[in-house]
């Protein structure tokens, strides 16, 4: 099986590591130890292995790890080195957003995401934001809440992609 | 798993030279999100991942004097973030917001969804009636398909495995300027359409001066309906003509029935689909 070398980095760290041309971004980034990237469908579907790409989120599950060759990768362990990270973080557990945790970490990674593109979401723009993310605890309702409370309380710091 | 070779290509010269060689060894991917479930599923019969997503210079929305160029590399938030398409193309734009999920909606890309060739593609309802014309290459040239002349089949097209689509090139006639697109799903977002319209009209004292309908979901390929077209063109707007219209509709349509819907809700629904869209643009 031939494998490739492939450097990116991930979280600031840079990661020298070599894949298979078949291999996703997702079973990459687990296998290189960032196993916070969660594993649902692997079809695409569910969001949990959402991640931030060259400033864009992607479903890891459907990129090739080949494809990340170069580029700046972050995780949810990234993003909870950061300030809004950190207020994401504290608001999903204010406002009971986490359950079964499982598709938190793809949440998250949604919300950021999109709060770097607008930075002043009403609530049917948030649900909008997560709309290719699955939870099957929570009914989305706080979801959608506790990105809302950031987004509302932190206008200047979100919209930041270095926050 | 299959042995897979990997080339990430930076220009569109090397993606064709290696086209020429490899042919339907090779599979272009961009975004990917269709390939990687194909892959997954032992679908793929290619032997080499061509990565052409960053290639740039296939990456751009252009407005011209009288013609809109897009690359067939552009992503479908790209589409989205574009002034020209939501100024001129707006029935485009209105089907990459409902393009899968706003994450996919990042790595997918325009010649991606038409090469993948599905009959829900979503942006081939809106081309289709903007009368799209694709640019098509290979190592020895260049070729025009009109995207009416473009879907065969169920994931088949007219490309030969030397070539891929570079553009797609939309003339700006006022028309393009009144569009709708509506998506029926089983759900707001990340579904494959039970069926899709796109429709752009002209109309002057009250008489239907011109029309262009195309369907997703409804047929082996995206389909414009051309004898619903034929029929509408001259005729005075009334709750009669719609009638009329839906019924032409349902029959020309040519659905199946599968995991989403039967036949004959995609034959009901399509009459539907036509006369919220028409009411849409004529009220």
């Amino acid at each position: 099986m031939e494998e490739y070398k492939v450097e990116l980095t991930v979280n600031n760290e840079k990661i020298s590591a070599t894949a298979k041309p078949e291999e996703s971004l997702l079973r990459f980034l687990r296998r290189n130890g960032f196993t916070e990237v969660k594993c649902g469908c692997e079809k695409g579907d569910c969001g949990t292995c959402t991640v931030i790409m060259n400033g864009k989120t992607i479903k890891s599950c459907i990129t090739l790890a080949m494809q990340a060759n170069g580029k700046e990768v972050l995780t949810v362990k990234g993003l909870e080195k950061t300030k809004i990270g950190q207020k994401l973080q504290e608001s999903f557990v204010r406002h009971g957003a986490v359950q079964c945790g499982f598709c938190t970490a793809g949440m998250l990674m949604a919300a950021k995401g999109y709060l770097d593109t607008n930075p002043e979401p009403d609530k049917a723009e948030i649900r909008k934001a997560i709309s290719g993310n699955l939870c099957r605890c929570t009914g989305y309702k706080k979801i959608v809440e506790a990105i809302y409370d950031v987004a509302a309380e932190n206008y200047g710091l979100v919209g930041d992609i270095n926050v | 798993m299959n042995q897979f070779k990997y080339i990430s290509s930076k220009t569109k010269e090397e993606v064709l030279k290696i086209l020429e060689q490899e042919k339907s060894e090779a599979c272009i991917v961009a975004g990917c999100s269709n390939v990687l479930p194909y892959i997954k599923d032992r679908k793929l019969p290619a032997k080499l991942l061509l990565n052409i997503s960053d290639i740039e210079e296939l990456n751009y929305v252009k407005k011209s004097e009288d013609e809109i160029y897009i690359g067939a590399g552009t992503t479908i938030s790209d589409l989205i973030n574009s002034k020209i398409i939501k100024e001129e193309c707006n029935v485009l734009y209105q089907a990459a917001e409902q393009f899968a999920d706003p994450t996919i909606r990042n790595s997918a890309t325009i010649g991606g969804n038409l090469a993948d060739a599905s009959p829900a593609a979503d942006v081939a309802p809106p081309l289709l009636v903007l009368d799209a014309v694709l640019k098509v290459e290979s190592i020895d040239g260049k070729r025009e398909i009109p995207l009416k002349d473009f879907f065969v089949g169920p994931r088949k097209t007219v490309l030969h495995d030397d070539e891929m689509i570079t553009n797609i090139k939309i003339k700006n006639y006022p028309i393009n300027k009144n569009g709708c697109f509506i998506k029926l799903g089983l759900r707001q977002a990340m579904a494959i359409s039970v069926a899709t319209i796109a429709m752009v009209l002209e109309v002057e004292k009250n008489r239907v001066k011109d029309v262009r309908i195309a369907m997703g979901s409804v047929a082996p390929i995206p389909l414009r309906l051309f004898k619903t077209e034929e029929f509408l063109k001259s005729k005075e707007i009334s709750d009669d003509l719609i009638k009329e219209a839906i019924q032409k509709v349902r029959e020309e349509v040519k659905p199946i029935g599968d995991v989403r819907a039967s036949a004959e809700y995609r034959r009901y629904v399509s009459g539907i689909l036509f006369k919220r869209a028409f009411k849409k643009l004529t009220d």
